[in-house]
């Protein structure tokens, strides 16, 4: 049962549940899901039919569940912090900048730089706002690592009147108290908007 | 309506709120009404008035609560002090609960669990005004709000009721009917999979009657389904043209 070409649904809005075709006709992409050798969308969006590499896709039309998963850029804030680890409520996944609930995440102090570390107080505060990817999602929680230029605190305050800090080459000044501190910046430290 | 009328349904055929016997009642279904919640819809089914609001995936509170292998789903159905005639306690009573796991597991094999382990989907149900079948324009209106918030799903879930009044087998129940009508058969169906996900029967019925009841309410819950994708294309058809 092949679509003939003035049947063919590309660019139309599909809804959850709605059939695009038959496994011998196109290969399932992202967005689909097969049940008895029918190609069914999972999700709101537009069809998208391939008809050079026979491929069906949705594109999604809302931001879609999102969740972290290994090798994604996440964006949290910093909670507890010790001197060897820090939990992250992480709060943006990729481009999904505001989730509805958190994810917990932990900064372990082997996974923040190449460099030698002393004391997670070097690395981040609480409160702190930063960039971090995923490297596992074992042990019930998401490990995370800063270990790259792009990855490390990108709002840091002061902790002694919580004012945004400015950097200062490799340190941090407070413009209110002139306190100074130590942080694991990204290169865009106060630049990204969130 | 205090007393019991006579007779529920007249010679004509016609029934105390003026429809046939196979004719649902109006239907107003729209999606993305909270800007809170992750997906939203809000139903009205004759006189019934429901929101639905849906969050998620998310981690689960209380942490216990996770499952390693799969995404848990948790249904909240209340009914507002206010949706009855009678102030209705808004403690969850008895019924809520029953029907709280009833939209659960009726939702729940819509849903691709295993694609999201450790987490939640919330689904809050929040009745403002009742007047018989909330349960079925609760899953209805429930589904919509899942779709909406970008959780993948087999198929939409549409809910509908049928059930036997004077001897009579109608579909879609209103309040007096459910009451003093003899039986109620609630179902809930994926339309494209052509599988039933709710079929609950309150009352007497006979063989013959329950199989007329059910290809009824499945009858009504293909006309809602028109009106859920309508509902849906509606909100999304919108967000295309702004993009653009």
């Amino acid at each position: 049962m092949t679509l003939k070409p003035s049947e063919q649904r590309n660019g139309n809005l599909v809804l959850p549940g709605e059939r695009l075709g038959v496994i011998e006709e196109f290969i399932p992409d992202s967005g689909t899901y097969v049940k008895d050798g029918v190609i069914y969308s999972k999700i709101i969006g537009r069809a998208l039919m391939d008809m050079l590499n026979r491929r069906v896709s949705v594109y999604p039309l809302n931001e879609g569940a999102v969740v972290p998963k290994v090798g994604v850029t996440v964006i949290g804030q910093i909670g507890n912090a010790q001197s060897d680890n820090v939990l992250v409520r992480i709060m943006g996944v990729g481009t999904k900048k505001n989730l509805s609930g958190i994810f917990s995440g932990i900064l372990h102090i082997s996974d923040v730089s190449d460099r030698y570390i002393d004391s997670m107080n070097d690395v981040c505060k609480p409160g702190d706002i930063i960039r971090a990817k995923v490297i596992s999602g074992k042990n019930q929680i998401y490990h995370l690592t800063t270990s790259d230029k792009n990855l490390g605190v990108i709002y840091g305050f002061c902790s002694l009147c919580s004012t945004l800090l400015e950097q200062r080459q490799y340190e941090m000044h407070c413009p209110k108290c002139g306190n100074v501190e130590r942080r694991k910046t990204a290169f865009d430290y106060g630049k990204e908007e969130i | 309506m205090n007393e019991k009328p006579e007779k529920l349904i007249d010679k004509k055929g016609i029934r105390l709120d003026g429809r046939k016997a196979d004719e649902l009642r109006p239907l107003k279904l729209q999606v993305g009404v909270l800007s809170n919640a992750d997906g939203s819809a809000y139903i009205e089914h004759g006189k019934n008035k429901i929101l639905a609001a849906a969050f998620g995936p998310r981690e689960m509170h209380p942490k216990h609560l996770a499952q390693p292998d799969r995404m848990v789903l948790r249904c909240r159905y209340h009914m507002a002090p206010f949706s009855v005639q009678e102030r209705k306690s808004p403690a969850p009573s008895r019924r809520e609960v029953e029907l709280s796991k009833v939209i659960k597991e009726s939702l729940e094999p819509a849903l691709f669990l295993e694609l999201y382990p450790r987490t939640g989907v919330d689904v809050f149900v929040e009745v403002l005004q009742a007047d018989g079948g909330t349960r079925c324009a609760a899953i209805t209106a429930a589904a919509l709000a899942i779709a909406d918030s970008g959780v993948p799903m087999k198929d939409l879930v549409v809910a509908c009721a049928a059930g036997k009044v004077d001897d009579t087998v109608v579909v879609d129940l209103f309040d007096a009917e459910d009451k003093l009508g003899a039986a109620d058969v609630p179902v809930a169906c994926m339309p494209n999979l052509n599988a039933v996900t709710l079929l609950q029967m309150d009352g007497i019925l006979s063989p013959d009657e329950f199989e007329k009841a059910v290809n009824m309410a499945m009858e009504g819950c293909k006309k809602i389904y028109a009106m859920q994708k309508e509902a849906l294309k509606t909100k999304y058809m919108v967000v295309k043209e702004v993009e653009e």
